[in-house]
């Protein structure tokens, strides 16, 4: 498993911190996941229990197993995992597909693309699950990584994803991406696509 | 000084080292190949690597004991994609 260098903005102070990016997710990660990650998984989904916030205005990801998700896409050749650790600690996940879907935008309908099936930030990163969190870019690193494998497989850049409600805003208004609307074929969830121009435009 | 921070890393490269064969196609064979390679806009390697993954991707699901269909976006109908 290959690491390579990068940085995440500690959101308190504005300084940026050494992190890593691991290009497949470790049965040390899953363990990190399982210790510390999902504990607060558990603890946020009993603060919304409590609330009484109904089931299906849960933040969707909530429910990702990431350790079935790991060991079921191990061996495929269309998965690809990713990870990024910083002090030690699990701070982002990612899975992307190179062969689920092509693209939808008319300047690019029926390529190839890298689709992204699943991102999620660790909680201690998110201003929805605590009241500080503590650093600041993973959902935008992931984003660029999947630009990256996009262009490794002579993709050009080419992404796409179905959008948990929490993100949309995040993926038109940070990444740049095309809004497609809901897709009554993916649970309504809506589906955004970045082009060869918007790649370029987010990467520069 | 954040952004710069994060859009410096990317110097590496995701795929793993590769390995070199033959591939011996008849005329009609490697007629489609072209065809795919230029309507997908991608080089014939490539629509190799991804006829792969996607062999291999329902090849798993059917061993899972899963179904593949393929239907039609227009009349809903579906027809099982079954392999032997």
């Amino acid at each position: 498993m290959e690491k390579s260098l990068l940085y995440l903005e500690r959101r308190k102070t504005g300084e940026a911190v050494e992190a890593e990016l691991w290009d497949d997710i470790s049965d040390e990660h899953i363990q990190l996941w399982q210790d510390d990650w999902l504990p607060l998984v558990e603890e946020a989904k009993q603060t919304l229990e409590r609330a009484g916030v109904p089931r299906e205005k849960w933040p969707q990801d909530l429910h990702w197993k990431w350790d079935k998700k790991t060991i079921w896409s191990r061996g495929l050749l269309s998965l690809r995992r990713f990870t990024i650790t910083c002090e030690e600690k699990l701070q982002g996940l990612m899975l992307v597909n190179l062969t689920k879907m092509t693209g939808r935008v008319a300047e690019q309908k029926g390529k190839d693309l890298a689709y992204i099936e699943f991102v999620s930030t660790a909680p201690w990163n998110r201003p929805d699950m605590t009241k500080e969190p503590t650093f600041r870019g993973v959902g935008s690193v992931m984003v660029r990584v999947a630009i990256e494998l996009s262009r490794e497989e002579s993709f050009h850049g080419r992404i796409g994803l179905h959008s948990l409600p929490q993100a949309t805003r995040f993926y038109r208004e940070i990444c740049g991406m095309t809004e497609l609307g809901p897709d009554g074929s993916y649970h309504g969830l809506a589906y955004f696509e970045m082009t060869e121009s918007q790649a370029l435009k987010f990467c520069s | 000084m954040y952004l710069w921070c994060i859009y410096y890393i990317f110097e590496r490269k995701f795929m793993a080292e590769k390995r070199t064969m033959t591939l011996n196609l008849t005329e009609t064979e490697m007629n489609v190949l072209e065809d795919l390679a230029a309507k997908k806009d991608l080089n014939k390697t490539v629509v190799i690597r991804q006829a792969l993954r996607l062999y291999q991707m329902v090849d798993q699901r059917i061993r899972e004991g899963k179904k593949v269909f393929i239907e039609d976006s227009m009349t809903k109908d579906k027809s099982e994609l079954v392999l032997i």
